[in-house]
């Protein structure tokens, strides 16, 4: 069937190609200025920590070392391995503080607590603390993420 | 040429004759609703109070992580009424914050969001949401251990949000986690683009309540009930002037009385202070966000917190159309919405001080 006269005019059709193509324009210039304002920082996959700084700790004992901008938690378990957790809770992000005399770990911003391996035992917390990698090489003490490679 | 002639000159060149006319002509009418009319100016000279401090202490603050505590200290201890500088500054984001919501809470109970005023409404709205993230912004800049872990946990929020959430943490932050880069992005956030966001939206703002004049009491409009009307100029600008007078006594007294501490810089190892608050008007957040268990079936309560907070601000925003009848039934549920809501922050507030 043939229309008797067009649906688009002319002139529809060219503010719409010449409006598409200035659109199109814009987006190349602004995607690159889009990602710059997109962060650079993320988390480490591995720290290095000097040996001789825990070697020293005492079964139960928790240490803290920087893993990138949070704490990580370092606890020496009754069989003298080494557990290490980030510091941070699962709820929203506050860091956690290890309570000796109650063997727990707590978070004050929102009363969140979790047992001595990790576990979200109270509050409002919905997982356990995330666990990382150890290893000692020399007299250099490893921190991982699971899963990357030395 | 006379002070006349040159000032006509800028008139015509300008073209102000219409807006002059306008404002002239620009009355107000008077009933038993007016005193809310006022919230909105006042509205106004807290933010120019605002600009004006925000300016004075961005002269000498340095938005960095080695630096950020020291320069407050600085404002508070070395420089001529730098404390009062900053108490107003920090007490005017109270008062501001506080006269948007009372703004607020007076357009919806006298139901002036009804059509011709959507818009009016939608704008507004948001004018509460930049103040809110103005306050947010502001409120990490001290960089002491309760600002920082206030903003961990607010930057944390989007986070529950399904596909887009992380995206927006990372943006806010500038990364995975609140480093130094977060305290420069929050400054820039706090004194170039939400200024910029602020002025647009409420140009539209203004614009619109001049364009609609001011709303007419729901009854007095429906019976054409004829008002009173009082002058903007002079009569309702003096009085304006005067509410302004009081209220400017009230902030720079309670700043006087009541400055702001500088709590120890804060440091990105140590574990979160106990009582992390936030400020007044995010507390109802706060504990909602506490209240709710870990995990809730297959998701957790925080995504079910995040949800629920997200609908009820669409649900806010687009009220107007919520609300087709105001004076029939419609009206009244958003009455007693209103009211409950009102009841609900107030308890949880009080409750998260316990």
């Amino acid at each position: 069937m043939k229309l008797k006269s067009s649906l688009v005019t002319r002139r529809n059709f060219l503010n719409g190609l010449f409006g598409g193509w200035a659109a199109a324009l814009a987006a190349t210039f602004i995607s690159p200025l889009v990602k710059f304002a997109w962060p650079p920082y993320k988390e480490p996959d591995e720290v290095t920590l000097p040996l001789a700084d825990y070697k020293d700790m005492k079964p139960g004992e928790v240490k803290m070392f920087p893993w990138g901008a949070k704490p990580g938690l370092l606890k020496k378990a009754a069989d003298g391995s080494y557990i290490a957790f980030v510091g941070v809770c699962t709820h929203l992000d506050c860091n956690v503080v290890y309570r000796p005399e109650q063997k727990k770990f707590f978070c004050a911003c929102h009363d969140g607590w979790y047992d001595e391996e990790g576990k979200n035992i109270a509050g409002p917390p919905p997982k356990p603390l995330r666990r990382l990698d150890t290893a000692i090489e020399g007299e250099d003490f490893f921190v991982r993420k699971p899963g990357a490679k030395a | 040429m006379s002070a006349r002639g040159i000032l006509g000159w800028f008139v015509d060149r300008f073209g102000l004759k219409p807006i002059l006319d306008y404002m002239h002509k620009k009355e107000v009418p008077q009933h038993h609703h007016t005193i809310w009319y006022y919230t909105g100016s006042s509205i106004l000279l807290f933010l120019v109070l605002q600009i004006v401090t925000g300016i004075l202490l961005a002269l000498y603050y340095k938005p960095t992580l080695e630096g950020a505590t020291a320069s407050v200290e600085r404002i508070m201890t070395e420089l001529p009424l730098g404390w009062l500088v900053r108490s107003i500054h920090s007490w005017g984001a109270t008062f501001m914050i506080a006269t948007v919501m009372v703004h607020l809470l007076a357009i919806w109970f006298t139901k002036s969001y009804r059509k011709p005023r959507e818009v009016t409404w939608m704008t507004g709205f948001l004018l509460l949401v930049f103040s809110m993230m103005f306050g947010f912004t502001g409120y990490l800049l001290p960089w002491d251990d309760l600002s920082l872990a206030a903003t961990k946990v607010g930057t944390n929020i989007p986070r529950a949000i399904p596909v887009v959430g992380a995206w927006v943490t990372q943006f806010l932050r500038g990364g995975d986690d609140v480093t130094g880069d977060t305290l420069t992005r929050f400054f820039i956030l706090h004194v170039c683009v939400f200024p910029l966001l602020i002025f647009a939206v409420l140009a539209v703002h203004i614009i619109l309540v001049q364009k609609e004049g001011m709303s007419l009491p729901l009854k007095a409009e429906i019976e054409k009930k004829k008002l009173p009307w009082l002058p903007f100029w002079p009569n309702f600008v003096l009085r304006e002037t005067m509410i302004w007078l009081v209220l400017l006594g009230v902030l720079l007294s309670i700043s006087i009385l009541f400055a702001p501490s500088l709590a120890p810089t804060a440091d990105l190892m140590s574990p979160a202070p106990e009582g992390v608050k936030p400020e007044w008007y995010f507390l109802f957040l706060f504990q909602t966000l506490k209240i709710f268990p870990a995990n809730m079936g297959p998701v957790t309560g925080e995504f079910v917190a995040v949800v629920l907070i997200l609908l009820a601000v669409v649900a806010i925003f687009f009220l107007p159309f919520l609300d087709p009848k105001p004076q029939g039934r419609s009206g009244k549920i958003v009455t007693y919405a209103g009211i409950l809501g009102v009841i609900y922050a107030v308890v949880m507030s009080i409750w998260s001080l316990l």
